[in-house]
Parts: C-alpha cells; structure tokens; sequence
C-alpha cells in the first residue's frame, strides 16, 4: 500500500508535462496568432480569401484606396489611382506580396492577442506616404511601358510615389491574366521597384566614377581620350560616340564608355567590387517590412575588356531600381543614405528621426564631388530646361540588352532645400534614358513640385 | 487498514471541514450556465423554448442532486460532480449553439453518464465485489471488443476510414466501443488484493492490454490504443514498481510501432501532416488550420457563443471543440477547462494517499491519468503540437459514448476519496 502510495508521484510527471505543453500552446498563441488570424482561411475577415473586413489604406493626404464598407472592400473611384497604387496597396487576393494588404493583414484586420480580430474596431487603418494623384501622373507618364518609377524625400525616407508596370485595376481585374501567352502581363504581381533587377546600363558609371574619385587622387584633371572605342586586354568596348580628348567631368555628362571602361580596367576587379559593396548593394533594404530584391555584382571571372563592359554598367550585373534610388539620395544627403519606407511611421509626441541605412558607406567629401559632377551632367549636358525650376542632378542610362530595345533609366534629385525629392525612372526595353526617361521624370516631379 | 495512524486520523477529522461551501459553487455555477444559455435560447431574437426548458432543467438537476445526495444520503464532498456538471454544461452548450435539436441527445447522455457513476460508485464500495468480477469483466470487455470489431468491419462498415463506430437505428445514434472498454480496462487493472505488488502479477494484465490494444489497431483507432497503452503503463507501474518491466514494454511497443509504420506505410501517412499542417490547409491539415485559425481569433474573451467560425467545420463539437471554446468563449475560460483535468491529477494523487485500498489508489490515479493524457491528445493534436489522433474531450466533446466513460472514470477517483465510503473507514479502522 505505501509502495503504490509512493508510485502515485508519477503522476506528477504527468502533470508536470501536461502543463509544459499547454504553456507552449499560450507561447505559440501569442507568437503566431497574428499570423493565424490573417490567414486567408480566416473567413471574420476574408470572403473566399478575398479580404473583406479590414482597416482602409489611405494616401499621404487622406485619400482613401481602399476600405471596408457594409461589409465589402471598396476601391478608390478612379482607375487611374486603383492601376498606380496597385503594387503598393496590394490586391485582393494577396498575389502582390509587397502590397501592404499582404505585409499588414494582421494590422488592417485589427488582430490582437488580448481581443483577437474584432478588438482595435477604428484602428486599423493604413496611411502610406505615397500621393495618389502623382502615383496617377506617373502612370500616366509611361505611357503604357512597362517598369517603375519612385520618388522620395531624402531627408525623411518618405516615398511619395511608386508605381509599377504592368499593372491591372484590381476592381476589374482582366480574366485572361493567368492564360495570357503574349506577355503584356509579364511579372504583373511583381512591384518592380521592390522586386525587380534590371541591368543598370550608365547609370551604373556613378557607381565606377565614386570608386575612382575614392582611388585615383588626380582623376579629376586626367585627360582621356575617346575614338570611339578602346581596346581593353584581347577584347574591347564601343563607345556611343566619338570623344576625342575630354576630361573625366565631360565623360560622364556625354557617359562617354571609353572614359568609364578604361577606369574600370584600371581600378580592377578588388576595388570596383569592394565600392559597390560599401554602397550597399550587396544587401536588400527593407523598406516598410518588404525586402528589396538583391543587385548583383560580380567580376570574379571578368577579364579586362569585362571589367571595362561592368565599369559601364554591362556585363553580368543587375540592379534594383530602389537601390538606385537609395544611392541617389545618399548622394544628396552628403552620403547619409536615408532608408525609403511608404508605410506612415506612427509618431507619437516626436516626430521619428529619419533610419539611416548603415550599409551604404559613402563619405561626405565624395558625396560632394558626385553630387558636383551629376548637377553638371544636366546643366551643361542634358539642359536644365528639361527639368524648369528644379535645380536638378542626374544620370541617364540606356541599358543594352540582349535581342531587344534598351532599358531607359534616368535617376537624379533636386538641390532645392525645399524640395528634397529623389526619383529613380527604369523603362523596361522603354528606349533612351535621355529621350524616354527624363520626360517621364520630369512630369512626376513638377506634379510634385505642385503638392509639395 | 488496522493501522491507521494517529496523523490520518488527523487528516479525516480535517477534510471533514476543509470542503468549500456547495451552495455558494452551485450558485456560481448556475450564473454561469444561465449567462451562457441566453445567446442560444434568444439566437437572433427568437424564442428557443425547448432548449430553454432543456438548460433550466440541467440546472435544477444539478441542485436537486446536489441536495438530494446531501441531505438523504448525506454525501459531502461534490467536488467532481461539480467539475464535471461544469464541463459537461459547456459542451451541452456549444453543441446546443450549433445544433438546436442536438441538445437533447446530450442531455440524454449526461444523465446516462450520472446513473452509470453513481452505479459504479456503489458497486466500488465493496473490494470483494470487484475482485469477484474481475476475470468474467476481462473476457467480456475483450470479446465485446472483438465481437464489435467484426461486426463493423463485415456488417456495418468504416465510418473515416475507422471501424469504431455502431450505428444503431438507422443512424438515430451510435456507439463507440471502445469507450466502454476503457472503463473496463481500469476496473480489471486496477482490481488487485494482492499485498505484494510484485511483477509478477502484471502478465496476465499484459495479455489483456495486448488484447485490448491489439483489436483497437485492427479498429484504426490509434488513439484510442494509444491512451490505453497509456493507461497500461500507469497500471502497471503502480501495481509492480518495476521499471525494468516497464521499459521492456516500452522498447517492444516502439519496435512494434516501427514495424507498423514500415509494413503499413499508410499508418506513417496519416501522421505525415504533423508540423506541416500548413501546407496541406484543404487536405489533411484542414481542422488543425481551422482550429488555429480560429481558437487565436477570439482572443482572451472570446467573442460570444454563436459568433464563431470554427463552428462551420466539420467536427466542432466534437473533436474540435477546444478551439471553439477558446473562440467563443475566449482563451481564458478553454485554458481553465483543460486544467481542470491537471487539478483533478493532483487531487487524484492524494486521495490515493489516504485510499482505503490499493485498488481505489490505482484506479483513481489510472482514471486521471487516462483524462490527462486524452485531453493532451485532444488540444495539442488539433493544435498541431502532437499528430492528430482524433480523440475526444472528455466530458466536453459531443457524443453519448465518451460523455459515460467520462462519468465513470470519475466514480474511479471519486471512490479512492477518504469522505466517499465513510463507512468502510470506520469498519476497518
């Protein structure tokens, strides 16, 4: 009797392991309710795993673009702002990962621990940082094109426009966007300013032209001279022109390839490799929660004459066009990059100070003689009368590639300390960067300018 | 039990006066049956006046047995009962919610499962009673099983894909075997008067378990087998204190298992789905998504009875209905329902401690263990933290088989409570 008095204690193992496991169900409770709760399964929240009871979304001036009412998820009026707001609003049914309507479900649907998905009723809305009326503009400005075009302040890191092509009206969405076979839906569900690399053609000759300023001390007064091409080890590099004798400020306005190809050759594989690194290209940004697709960079097995093709922003590499964005604004802001976000920071009292990207390591000095060099670029090259009243800076690319039209990029920002705007235009097989992007650049950036 | 010492002389006179107060706990109780009755009977503003007349005679029931127990029969301690009339209440409540007409069933079931433990309770009383039908329990329970076994697989047919199903009447009601096989399986464990608990006395029990276990495969109810293996284990380590035994049993149980899962690759199949509910959501991993979907979507409070989801997929009343309670009634009061069955291990323990006999201290102790055990495998297998065996929450889950069984593994502990048989105290003492 006393023996199974005594084996009775085993129980308290039991019981022991019993409660082990219930706290660990509370812990994952706690952990992934969130998640749980805003899974499209949830039918309080989605109807047919289409979100229909959530907090609205609205633009940087109260505009809603989207919102729950009478128990349905209601679209902004215009198509125009539903088509360019797309990408950063998110869909409907969560295709577009990026879309705050996937990233913030378990916001939108006011899901929390304590009152599960009903609680925070009013709280659950979304303000971006994104004006509608100039994601319209944008839209509008490609003209069908497909790519992306984003803006932002690089002082505050608030992203004032993202648009991305191809897109759909997600009120009218296109029945034959599963089966096309043609590819006018190519990567639809894809924000390209997040999601998509590109190859950066010249505009990647800011990247090599930093790396020389840092490295080669007399690069500034150097003389170079351009035939049209130059040879580079057993291979060689076309030029767009012919150059004749020119100075390195003069490349870049005219993004003379000799000029950037034989600096390229000469700095070498170590040092243009170890330049983009610092700034920040190896490493995804997170802007708002959504991660950027990584740029790509790599001369490992570039002979001379590849070396040359990569100074110029060829070769294998590829870049995103938020990065670009980002160095950009690192350049304007004395070589802070200030990391782009487009959901509203919740401030409360104080204002946020802005997040500093630490992996863009760019010095002041440098930052200085680029901004310098890319204000040149426009007043003595492309013509401040394409960019009226915006003391802008910038760079062109016309990206070659392979079988079809050039990729059109133009990135640049205003000087004006009332306008702290960058922008970065990438035209997917969209043209000439001077010709295709800037026109583009230039309409979002005095519509702007109009609601700044 | 002539030697009761002076201390649990002590401790008798000291229980005697520690129960909490019975009115106060039913009055409690009543508040809270009342509060959780009204969404049903009122359900979108209309007048479900049966199920009304259903809940205020649950609750009268319970007072009158309260008092009648009490003041006839001079009974005074209720602390199960009270347990179980609230457990009970919840599942009767939520199945109502769901089901008007499936109320009745239940109601039904509870009363069957209060006369079945105050059977068991008075048949307990006497050790000799129960070693008297020990063997012909054994053979009887065994062969039902079997019995019941065959005539499912050739007459009725699987219902899941499981054959531990009766229907009965044209699908007026079903039976579950081995449910009443449980409480067998307890009785004839625990059922010893042997003063030397020795390993010895544990093979023929191991035949039985075997037995028992065995047809419960052939059944495809592995967590039915699983819980009695469970319960085997508890049995025979309380009864022989052998752990050498035990572990041998355990190796030969997991070589077993092995060779199971490696004949069988189907019985591995069912269980693939563990860890990874979440990419099988329309397939095998259905009611575990469901149940975290929904159990995290009521949050603390939950958000009322008849406002959940979860009540739309298939078993939430009855496998699921924990995840239903935590979202309609809110985390808090599913977290209180479940360790309610850790509180009732603990009392069991030390009633075993001042059991009249060593057969009330294994039984009590088995009966608790197997509820613990079950209601592990019932939350965290639908919560995806175990495989997904598909067994009940005793006393909670709909159904009229484990509502009995449920009631009769507490007559188990209840029996090994000092203030159940009095009587026998004093005689032997």
């Amino acid at each position: 009797m006393k023996n199974t008095t005594r084996r009775a204690y085993v129980i308290y193992v039991l019981i022991a392991a019993f409660l082990f496991g219930l706290g660990f169900l509370l812990y994952s409770f706690i952990a992934h309710g969130g998640t749980w709760a805003a899974s499209r399964l949830n039918t309080h929240v989605f109807t047919n795993r289409v979100l229909t009871n959530a907090g609205a979304v609205k633009d940087r001036s109260g505009t809603v673009l989207v919102e729950t009412k009478d128990g349905k998820r209601v679209w902004n009026e215009q198509s125009g702002v539903r088509r360019a707001t797309l990408h950063t609003v998110g869909d409907a049914q969560g295709f577009i990962a990026t879309g705050v309507q996937t990233l913030y479900r378990a916001k939108l649907i006011g899901y929390d621990f304590v009152n599960g998905v009903y609680g925070k009723k009013g709280n659950t809305d979304l303000t971006l940082t994104i004006d509608a009326d100039v994601c319209k503009t944008a839209l509008e400005a490609m003209n069908g094109k497909k790519g992306t075009v984003v803006a932002y302040n690089y002082k505050t890191g608030e992203i004032l426009c993202m648009v991305s092509a191809p897109t759909f009206d997600p009120l009218y969405k296109p029945s034959d966007i599963d089966t096309d076979k043609t590819g006018k839906y190519d990567g639809i569900y894809l924000n390209r300013a997040l999601s998509g690399v590109f190859t950066p053609g010249s505009t990647f000759k800011v990247v090599t032209a930093i790396c020389a300023l840092e490295n080669i001390p007399d690069v500034q007064t150097r003389k170079f001279k351009c035939e049209g091409k130059i040879k580079l080890g057993k291979g060689e590099v076309i030029c767009n022109g012919v150059h004749g004798t020119l100075n390195f400020e003069r490349g870049l306005n005219v993004s003379c390839n000799c000029v950037f190809a034989e600096l390229a050759a000469e700095l070498g594989r170590d040092k243009l490799t170890e330049t983009v690194r610092a700034l920040g290209f190896g490493k995804a940004i997170n802007v708002s929660g959504a991660k950027t697709a990584r740029s790509s960079f790599d001369v490992s097995k570039a002979n001379k004459a590849d070396l040359g093709w990569a100074g110029i922003g060829q070769y294998t590499t590829l870049v995103n066009p938020m990065q670009m964005l980002q160095l950009a604004g690192a350049i304007a802001n004395g070589g802070q990059a200030v990391t782009p976000y487009f959901v509203k920071k919740e401030a409360k009292l104080i204002s946020l100070p802005p997040t500093i990207n630490k992996n863009v390591k760019l010095n002041a000095a440098t930052a200085d003689a680029v901004k310098t060099l890319l204000r040149s670029d426009v007043k003595n090259y492309y013509g401040d009368w394409r960019f009226p009243e915006l003391q802008f800076c910038g760079k062109t690319g016309s990206a070659e590639v392979e079988g079809k039209k050039s990729h059109a990029w133009f990135y640049g920002f205003s000087l004006r300390d009332d306008f702290p705007v960058a922008i970065v235009v990438c035209l997917e097989n969209g043209g000439i960067g001077l010709n295709d992007a800037i026109p583009v650049a230039n309409r979002v950036l005095q519509k702007l300018l109009q609601r700044f | 039990m002539a030697n009761l010492t002076k201390s649990r002389r002590a401790m008798l006179r000291q229980r005697k006066y520690r129960y909490v107060d019975r009115g106060f706990i039913l009055l409690l109780l009543t508040v809270f049956q009342l509060v959780c009755a009204v969404p049903v009977v009122f359900e979108d503003g209309n007048f479900y006046w049966k199920n009304g007349a259903m809940f205020l005679g649950y609750i009268v029931f319970e007072w009158l047995y309260v008092a009648v127990m009490h003041l006839a029969l001079k009974k005074v301690n209720f602390e199960l009962e009270f347990i179980a009339f609230f457990l009970s209440g919840i599942g009767m409540t939520l199945g109502a919610s769901v089901s008007k007409s499936a109320q009745l069933k239940q109601l039904v079931a509870i009363a069957l499962g209060i006369i079945v433990y105050d059977i068991l309770l008075w048949y307990l009383k006497d050790v000799r009673r129960v070693m008297a039908v020990r063997l012909p329990l054994a053979v009887l329970s065994l062969a039902g099983l079997a019995g019941a076994f065959v005539y499912i697989r050739f007459v009725t047919g699987a219902i899941n894909g499981a054959y531990n199903w009766i229907v009965v009447g044209h699908g007026l009601f079903s039976i579950q075997p081995s449910e009443f096989v449980k409480i067998a399986f307890i009785f004839v464990g625990a059922a010893t008067l042997d003063k030397l608990l020795t390993s010895k006395n544990i093979y023929l029990y191991l035949f039985y378990a075997m037995g028992c276990i065995g047809v419960l495969f052939l059944m495809k109810d592995f967590g039915t087998a699983l819980i009695f293996f469970f319960a085997f284990l508890v049995i025979a380590f309380m009864r022989s204190g052998d752990v050498r035994t035990i572990l041998f049993v355990c190796v030969a149980a997991v070589i077993g298992a092995v060779l199971i899962v490696y004949f069988k690759p189907y019985v591995a199949a069912r269980f693939a789905v563990y860890r990874h509910v979440w990419e099988h959501v329309d397939t095998s991993g259905y009611q575990q998504v469901r149940t975290l979907i929904y159990a995290v979507s009521g949050g603390l409070q939950g958000l009322g009875i008849g406002n959940g989801r979860l009540r739309y997929v298939a078993a939430s009343t009855t496998d699921l209905v924990f995840g239903m309670v935590c979202e309609e009634m809110g985390i808090i009061i599913a977290f209180a329902v479940v360790i309610t069955f850790a509180v009732i291990a603990l009392y069991a323990v030390r009633c075993a401690r001042t059991a009249p006999s060593s057969f009330y201290a294994i039984a009590a102790c088995a009966a608790a263990a197997l509820l613990l055990f079950q209601t592990s495998l019932n939350i965290f297998g639908i919560t995806d933290l175990l495989p997904l065996t598909g067994v009940t929450l005793p006393f909670v889950s709909q159904g009229g088989s484990s509502m009995i069984c449920s009631w009769a593994l507490f007559a188990f502990i209840k029996a090994a409570d000092i203030r159940t048989y009095p009587k026998l105290f004093k005689v032997n003492a």
